[in-house]
């Protein structure tokens, strides 16, 4: 019986050695090791008729062959799959440039919302309130509570629509409108922007609109002074347009502020050597900010010998243009989908 | 405003080298905003004085001329298409290589020679727009030409030379000078350019002249408010005519035309200290009695330029006994003017109220370089200045004028100067930096503060010239030293602040999310649109125009409205973009103004209230293939719910609005509320936009939704280890009942029966007319052990006798 064995050991590891397809192989298999009529299977069989001590003996050579007929053939398994999914995966072939089909279309945020919401999460991470407030404001709040009465010249700065019926009521013509609103119910100290939309009535052009958006910012706690206004600002440009984006003031005059600055960076187009946006000067004005007027203050109910503050406001539609290269600005209220499509 | 570099080098001793670039650069950091530096001369070289010899006309062009231009050392043929082209005409001439500006643009262009129309040109006569001279010599018309004719100019004579143009000019954004009215002239920038450059500024010298007495001058004054002071005096013996070179080389420097000596003397004036001034014609006064008074009510007034005005009560005027001979401030008159046959003047040297004049200047739409300085307010003490000046002025260069009034002053005015209390430590406090107190204290005086010290606090009086409502409080002293000290020095530092989290804005949170579903999940696109409507818009919704607020002043007529709903502009977003799309998606996030519902307090301390503003969600949904595109418009509700995750409910809803298809229209509730509504557009409104297709509608308040919003509760529940069986039910019912009355009565069933889920509905003439078939996946499960087959099957024989028995239902079997 052991010759036997060893016969079936030696033809059958050279069977499983010449295979040369899977297909055979699982014959092969069959005819060794099939649960009926396998070759080995009925040898091993036959081992239940010996003596034990027989059984002994012929079983350790069994077992042994066995197991080198069953890891040859794990091996020609492995070796022959190897070459068959070579095969089959060059048949299994994609073209990974085409869509994925059918086509699922996502929508487009607005730009504005775009550069609105990056400003907001900054603005967030520094600990400012988002607040709002009514863009049909009345008189007082949009002029005479941030120092500008009536009469005052700044009002003819802003071209204002009114409304009908209502001499004192009007659409805001800057997010300021909301700092004494804030200012009365929050109190001092306070940290919070405003972003939202306002309205000049004036005529439109690639530059100019009727309705535009701002964000608008306060701080007031004990001690704020322009080098805290300075430094917050720096920030959040350097946010902005990268690190290495440059922050410089210069003196412009708003009643709601003194002093007042508008805040220039490093054109973001040409780093400052001069091009066709910054019209040469290698600066982009993006904001105006001030120490908040003590007026202003009184008028929110804030003692100004205990509190100072600083505000600021950004254009956003111009640090939309900016961004993305717009020379009109009307495109942004076309609700023309070819331009929506793009953001 | 332009400001000439050497009429401000007059007034001070600039350090050497000190270019008009660098004066400019450090204006725009402390003071200014200045627009531009134009070196006069620039560019012009190789541009010479012309003289037009011959001209013929050109052979092939109707429009040209071929011109013989004497240029001194030769004579060039040069083909000019000038519309005021003559003989002896001089020109500024560019030759070949010259740098010109085509057509006035931007760039420059090397001129070469070339053959026009086959005749060829050896140079170019230019305008005074192709070599940068437009603001010297303004274009009367489009294809004018320079016309130099008249000045004693040298042939052949470079044209910057001949014209004198080694000056710089700074342009000034007017705007930016709105709160300074101590810089509307030459000798106020000088100051600012002193204390600039820490150089001292020279006086303003003026001659002083003998009153005369060959007539006695008497102004009242009846509004001594609008008018605190008025200085007049007569001059006799003045030959009006074309002023000196120099007076108008100055001019022109900054953009003024010339026009004669008197005129002329008043605009150097005003452009030297900023203080307008008036010239009357004594002999076209009807008294020697100035009266400076109210207009009545519907005065007519004919002004210099002739454009006839009618006055109203609150206008100043400047009148004889007669009639108005002014409008204060503004303009003068056309009747009382300096001609060529004037003789005698009176001179006008006066202050006016600034709102008055802003006012008068606005009604009548006169802006005037003169209502441009009133209305900003003017120091008071100017006026004699300025009157000294003119006087010296006429004195010189009419050589038989002199002085034959008194001088009149009438004046009302005083001046709140101070004293201003500026310690040290304030300004430390404000700006974050020592600023050395020697230091400040130059910079104060350089501007013309007068200063005392007591150790730590400067006292500080107001200069004339920035009293008023300029400077009026220590925080203006504080800016005015830290901009010239320069921003740039001051340094940063961050504040600090506690770290307490701000408070959230639910609104604001809702409106992100909810765009944030919509264009990521549900592939919509945001859009802006204006908040304002027009009649025809409201007209074509349906909506009642009385329950909407309107413009007083709209920028075009078509929108007066503010937008109650954002439907309408979406709708022609829609309509605009339906050409190109068979789908669109768009929705708009917004705030609304609704006419008799309240919102905000209007005041601080008064009851009234504004209207209310509430910012809406509206998303609109067509697809020209989708009939029913109702379903659309709710899957956008469900799916915005859903990831907010919000309980929310439908119901149907009998009110309805005319625009709204009324038997696809639902209202959708939350916590209790109605927070919005799902509809399809009427197809009637529809059309009315110009549109054919089915519009699925969605509308939330956010403001409502973000008030009453309950985020719902997910109690855990433990997951039964014994398995679900799931049978499907089918039936037929009359397309009334709705899935809502199904869901409700089937979870009452039995307590086997977990989860109902539809999963199909059909409605064909084959079930028969107003029939649906409808079916549902019913999922039974027990919690402690596994289900027999009769259990399942007795609780799903009890569905279908409740469906039958009360919804009439034809189970499928």
């Amino acid at each position: 019986m052991l010759e036997q064995f060893k016969k079936i050991k030696s033809s059958a590891l050279s069977a499983i050695h010449l295979v040369k397809n899977l297909a055979d192989l699982e014959v092969l298999e069959n005819k060794l090791l099939g649960r009926k009529n396998g070759e080995l299977t009925g040898l091993l069989k036959g081992l239940k008729d010996l003596s034990s001590e027989e059984k002994r003996i012929v079983g350790q050579a069994a077992n042994d062959v066995k197991q080198a007929i069953e890891s040859a053939w794990a091996e020609k398994k492995l070796e022959l799959s190897r070459v068959e999914w070579v095969k089959s995966s060059e048949k299994e072939s994609v073209d990974v440039t085409q869509s994925a089909l059918p086509l699922s279309k996502c929508g487009h945020f607005h730009p504005i919302t775009l550069v609105k919401n990056k400003l907001e999460d900054l603005f967030i991470s520094m600990g400012f309130m988002v607040l709002d407030g009514p863009e049909l404001e009345s008189d007082y709040y949009n002029f005479t509570a941030v120092n500008i009465p009536a009469n005052h010249p700044a009002r003819d700065m802003q071209d204002t629509f009114y409304i009908k019926k209502h001499p004192n009521w009007l659409l805001r013509t800057q997010t300021s409108s909301v700092q004494v609103r804030a200012m009365q119910k929050y109190e001092a100290p306070m940290r919070a922007i405003v972003p939202g939309r306002c309205f000049r009535n004036e005529s439109t052009d690639a530059r100019h609109e009727h309705t535009l958006y701002q964000i608008e910012g306060v701080v007031i706690d004990h001690g704020i002074n322009f080098s805290n206004m300075k430094a917050v600002l720096e920030e959040v440009v350097k946010n902005l347009y990268g690190a290495e984006t440059k922050l410089r003031l210069r003196p412009k005059y708003y009643p709601f502020v003194e002093p007042g600055v508008n805040g220039e960076i490093t054109c973001v187009l040409c780093a400052g050597k001069g091009c066709r946006v910054c019209k040469q000067s290698g600066w982009l004005e993006i904001f105006g900010a001030g120490l908040i007027h003590p007026n202003v203050l009184k008028e929110g109910g804030i003692d100004s010998k205990k509190y100072q503050g600083f505000a600021f406001g950004f254009g956003l539609d111009r640090l939309v243009m900016l961004k993305y290269g717009i020379d009109e600005i009307r495109v942004l209220k076309s609700g023309e989908m070819k331009f929506l499509e793009q953001f | 405003m332009l400001i000439s570099f050497n009429w401000l080098s007059q007034y001070l001793q600039l350090p050497g080298g000190v270019t008009p670039e660098q004066v400019a650069e450090k204006l725009k950091l402390s003071t200014v905003e200045v627009e531009k530096v134009e070196r006069l001369g620039a560019n012009l070289e190789k541009i010479v004085i012309g003289k037009v010899l011959k001209m013929e006309k050109h052979p092939n062009a109707d429009k040209l001329l071929v011109c013989e231009v004497d240029i001194g050392q030769e004579k060039l043929q040069v083909v000019c298409g000038g519309s005021n082209v003559r003989e002896e005409m001089l020109v500024a001439l560019a030759k070949i290589g010259a740098k010109v500006r085509w057509h006035g643009e931007e760039e420059l262009v090397e001129l070469k020679s070339v053959a026009i129309r086959g005749v060829e040109s050896q140079g170019m006569i230019c305008a005074s727009t192709e070599i940068g001279l437009c603001k010297m010599f303004p274009l009367k018309e489009e294809k004018e030409i320079l016309d130099l004719s008249g000045r004693r100019l040298k042939i052949g004579a470079p044209l910057a030379d001949a014209l004198n143009l080694d000056d710089a000019i700074l342009e000034i954004d007017n705007k930016s000078l709105s709160h300074r009215p101590d810089l509307w002239g030459h000798y106020g920038i000088a100051r600012e350019v002193g204390a600039l450059f820490k150089t001292k500024l020279k006086g303003y010298s003026v001659g002083k002249f003998k009153k005369g007495n060959d007539f006695d001058l008497r102004v009242k004054v009846a509004e001594s408010k609008l008018c605190p002071r008025y200085m007049a005096v007569g001059i006799d013996g003045v030959t009006v005519g074309e002023s000196p070179s120099w007076l108008k080389q100055w001019l022109l420097a900054v953009g003024l035309r010339p026009i004669n000596n008197i005129v002329d003397i008043t605009n150097y004036v005003m452009l030297d200290l900023g203080q307008p001034m008036h010239a009357f014609d004594a002999a076209n006064l009807s008294s020697r009695q100035i009266i400076v008074r109210l207009a009545k009510d519907k005065e007519e007034f004919v002004t210099l330029d002739g454009e006839n005005c009618k006055l109203d009560s609150s206008m100043l005027v400047i009148a004889d006994e007669k009639q108005a001979v002014a409008l204060a401030g503004v303009m003068g008159g056309e009747a009382s003017g300096v001609s060529i046959n004037t003789k005698t003047i009176i001179f006008e040297s006066a202050n006016f109220d600034a709102v008055s004049i802003r006012q008068t200047s606005m009604k009548l739409g006169l802006r005037t370089e003169s209502s441009a300085r009133f209305e900003k307010g003017l120091d008071p003490s100017l006026c004699e200045l300025a009157l000294a000046k003119a006087v010296e002025l006429v004195l010189e260069i009419c050589p038989d004028a002199k002085v034959v009034s008194n001088v009149v002053d009438e004046a009302r005015w005083h001046l709140n100067r101070g004293i201003i209390e500026l310690s040290m430590e304030f300004l430390q406090k404000k700006l974050g930096v020592d600023i050395k107190q020697k230091e400040v204290e130059e910079i104060l005086k350089n501007l013309g503060f007068g200063l005392k010290a007591k150790k730590n606090i400067l006292n500080v009086t107001v200069p004339s010239w920035r009293s008023g409502k300029d400077i009026v409080m220590a925080e203006d002293l504080v800016e005015e030293i830290a901009r010239i000290y320069g921003f740039f020095n001051i340094p940063s530092q961050l504040p600090i602040f506690p770290i307490a989290p701000p408070e959230e804005n639910k609104l604001r949170n809702l409106e992100r999310r909810t765009a944030e579903t919509l264009v990521k999940e549900l592939g919509y696109t945001e859009v802006y649109n204006y908040s304002f409507v027009s009649t025809e818009q409201v007209k074509n919704l349906g909506d009642d125009l009385s329950k909407y607020i309107e413009l007083d002043n709209p920028l075009s007529k078509e929108k007066p409205f503010l937008r109650r709903h954002l439907l309408p502009n979406l709708l022609e977003n829609i309509k605009k973009n339906l050409e190109s799309y068979d789908e669109l998606k768009i929705f708009e996030i917004g705030k609304v103004f609704a006419a008799g519902e309240t919102g905000v307090r209007a005041e601080t301390n008064s009851d009234e209230l504004l209207p209310r503003q509430d910012t809406w969600l509206e998303t609109v949904f067509v697809n020209k293939k989708d009939n029913t595109p109702f379903w659309q418009a709710r899957r956008a509700a469900e799916t915005i719910f859903q990831s907010l995750n919000l309980e929310w409910q439908i119901a149907s809803l009998d009110k309805v609005c005319v625009w709204e298809h009324p038997t696809r229209l639902a209202i959708l509730s939350h916590n209790g509320k109605v927070v919005g509504v799902i509809h399809e557009l009427n197809p009637l409104t529809a059309n009315a936009f110009g549109i054919e297709s089915r519009i699925g509608v969605l509308k939330i308040n956010l403001s409502k939704l973000a008030e009453v919003m309950k985020e719902k509760i997910d109690v855990y529940k433990k997951v039964s280890v014994y398995p679900e069986m799931t049978r499907d039910v089918a039936f037929l019912v009359k397309k009334e009942i709705s899935h809502v009355e199904i869901i409700k009565t089937l979870s009452h069933v039995d307590q086997l029966l977990k989860k109902v889920e539809l999963f199909d509905v059909y409605a064909g003439d084959k079930l028969g007319i107003g029939k649906k078939s409808m079916a549902y996946h019913l999922i039974y499960c027990h919690q402690d052990r596994t289900l027999t087959t009769e259990e399942v099957n007795k609780a799903h024989d009890k569905v279908k006798t409740i469906l039958k028995s009360k919804f009439g239902a034809e189970v499928r079997e």
